[in-house]
């Protein structure tokens, strides 16, 4: 970002048209001074204001699904306030993947959020409803595979002892020993568990978080064996919120579970993040592991738009263009994620350049 | 004798001493250090819930002084403040004052006053006594179903006002219990005297049973504002918004009310559900967020109940004098 000027100074220039947007900095820069200096101020990325006003249209556009996503949505409907003046009103919440396809294929929702591809019952859904939809991936996300960090005997595990560990066939151990058996059988190449209590903390089934982690880590293990595909064990500690999670996690030295990355960058000092093997040696999840796909844990993030909403309302238009430029996909960074790829991003533009053509 | 003397100076203790021939009440002490310790406990457990919250909410107070009350939903914990959450849980609050203190109350007088006292009316009782102890996410789901999808036209889908008819209905049964036991331990004498003079059953239930009864009907309202300010679930059900809540510009009372809202349950959910990470420039979390928040919250639900304890004291000296 190569904004230097100041607070100021953008007011000034900003024009007529950005006047709300302006005093509302001020309002913020007034608050903000009382505890830090002014050189903070002016870098800080939360109220960026662009120098230039864009000809956006102006409307309401309501954003629902994943709250993975939701954190960068906010930050793009934040950008959009400040550059169109309040104009561009763009409403966002994050009951979870799996509901806001629900409610974006009953006609509720101009945008849905997603961690995941839609599932083949949902675009069905948009199907009966007469729903047309646009899919665009807008960033990657690294699940993150934890535990507590006096854990020192497990470093590494790959996708035979995840299984073997939270897979469906999981069901009633409560030690990792118990686990040792099956991921040997699966051929496991990770190094022996401890003898601990298995205390296992992680999303839900309403969760996308739980869908990518099984699909990703379980799905070619569990059809080879005819058990679910679709399914973890029943019997840990479940929970949608990550908070929750991360002080599941915390709360046992001998623990296991899995949190988005964003969540794991914010209390690093509370997890151990374990290191992924799916046979090219161990990887730990950092942004440049996750980024060239080296890391094997790492999932896709969506938007997808309604195309019918999107003819009658130009706002959504102004919203996703806002969203696909240079500016707007700077905020999935921001939000604690990594950015795709250039070619992946220039996919994204021309599915979005030919649906709007 | 002694147990006359004790009467002469006659508090309970003396008496009880006196009854009991002067032999220690062991039985009784203990049962007394019991209670004590029950109450205690329940103090306890309070005042360190309280301490922990007021303790992380200070330093929010202090370094984001008003912003954190009149600013909107925010991706940062710098920015973020609870303005459209009150706004959200203020306008609840009118509606339950609006709809369901008066419809509660003269359902509760009509029940113990004017209804005869045979099987229906029976019936009807044990049946909003039994409303009362539903779950709010059974509300949650009514509201869903009436007032979201079926009255779109009035309601406006998922909105406010949606959440605030959902929201009078839930505590409706406890304001027509409350008003019905309080309207039930008013004495006979009163309304019979009051027949006794000529008073019609209209003019006993205005100038004595209602008066004698506020109270308690007082401490209904309290309480069906407090439930109404503080529940979640129904609100989810119905989709208040915990990311970001904008509008354009300019927008009418009627398009604000029928358009989405969120309300403090719903912003302190939200933010419970957020990443950590401490704000560039206060180094507040949304954990620290959430603890302001639930000040503002008990702040605004004793700020509204504080009319009715003032005139519950009221009523209550007319009572005694």
């Amino acid at each position: 970002m190569n904004k230097s000027t100041g607070r100021l100074v953008i007011a000034s220039i900003a024009g007529l048209s950005l006047f709300a947007a302006a005093c509302g900095d001020d309002e913020g820069a007034k608050e903000e001074a009382t505890t830090t200096v002014e050189a903070v101020d002016t870098t800080t990325g939360a109220d960026e204001t662009t120098t230039t006003v864009e000809e956006v249209a102006g409307g309401e556009v309501f954003v629902t699904g994943s709250s993975t996503v939701e954190p960068i949505a906010v930050l793009v409907g934040e950008l959009a306030d400040a550059n169109t003046g309040g104009a561009l009103a763009v409403t966002v919440e994050g009951p979870g993947t799996g509901d806001g396809f629900k409610k974006f294929c009953a006609g509720e929702a101009d945008v849905a959020d997603a961690s995941r591809h839609i599932k083949d019952e949902e675009a069905a859904l948009c199907a009966e409803a007469g729903i047309d939809f646009i899919e665009l991936e807008i960033g990657i996300d690294g699940l993150t595979v934890a535990t507590s960090p006096n854990n020192d005997a497990v470093t590494c595990l790959d996708f035979p002892a995840l299984y073997a560990l939270i897979g469906p066939e999981a069901e009633g151990f409560t030690n990792w020993t118990d686990a040792q058996a099956l991921a040997t059988e699966l051929g496991s190449t990770s190094e022996a568990f401890p003898d601990a209590d298995l205390v296992i903390t992680g999303p839900g089934p309403e969760s996308g978080t739980y869908d990518s982690f099984i699909e990703i880590a379980f799905k070619k293990i569990a059809e080879g064996r005819g058990t679910d595909p679709k399914a973890a064990r029943n019997d840990y500690t479940q929970s949608p919120n990550d908070n929750v999670i991360v002080e599941g996690i915390e709360g046992s030295d001998s623990s296991l579970g899995w949190v988005g990355f964003a969540f794991y960058e914010a209390e690093a000092d509370r997890m151990k993040a374990i290191e992924i093997d799916k046979g090219d040696g161990c990887v730990a999840p950092t942004v440049d592991t996750i980024a060239d796909g080296s890391y094997p844990l790492s999932r896709s993030l969506f938007m997808y738009v309604n195309a019918q909403k999107l003819a009658e309302n130009p706002a959504i238009g102004a919203y996703v263009d806002l969203f696909l430029s240079e500016e707007g996909i700077a905020k999935v960074t921001e939000a604690g994620y990594v950015a795709i790829p250039a070619d992946r991003l220039e996919a994204s533009r021309t599915t979005w350049a030919d649906a709007t053509a | 004798m002694a147990i006359t003397a004790a009467i002469t100076t006659s508090t309970s203790k003396s008496v009880r001493a006196a009854l009991t021939d002067s032999k220690r009440d062991v039985r009784g002490y203990l049962f007394a250090g019991v209670l004590l310790l029950c109450l205690l406990t329940a103090l306890l457990v309070l005042t360190v819930l309280m301490w922990d919250v007021v303790a992380s909410a200070i330093p929010v107070f202090q370094k984001r002084s008003t912003g954190f009350l009149t600013n909107d939903l925010a991706s940062s914990p710098d920015k973020a403040g609870v303005s459209q959450g009150i706004w959200g849980s203020l306008v609840i609050a009118g509606f339950v004052i609006v709809l369901a203190f008066p419809i509660g109350i003269f359902a509760g007088v009509y029940l113990e006053e004017y209804a005869k006292s045979n099987r229906l009316t029976r019936f009807i009782e044990l049946n909003i006594r039994n409303l009362a102890g539903v779950p709010s996410v059974v509300y949650g789901i009514l509201g869903l179903v009436v007032f979201v999808q079926g009255l779109t036209w009035f309601t406006g889908g998922r909105s406010v006002i949606a959440a605030g008819i959902t929201l009078a209905i839930l505590v409706l049964p406890i304001i027509i219990i409350t008003t019905a036991e309080s309207v039930r331990a008013v004495p006979a004498g009163l309304r019979e005297a009051g027949f006794g003079v000529g008073a019609t059953q209209w003019e006993v239930t205005r100038d004595h049973v209602l008066p004698y009864a506020a109270p308690g009907i007082l401490t209904g309202t309290m309480l069906a504002v407090a439930r109404a300010l503080g529940e979640a679930a129904p609100l989810l059900l119905i989709g208040a918004i915990t990311g970001r809540l904008a509008s354009l510009p300019g927008e009418s009372i009627v398009d604000q009310l029928q358009g989405k809202f969120t309300a403090m349950p719903i912003v302190i959910y939200g933010w419970a559900n957020e990443v950590n990470k401490p704000g560039k420039i206060t180094g507040l979390t949304f954990e620290d967020l959430n603890a302001a928040a639930i000040v503002v919250l008990l702040a605004m639900v004793l700020l509204l109940n504080g009319a009715a304890i003032l005139l519950r004291n009221r009523f209550e000296k007319r009572r005694q004098g």
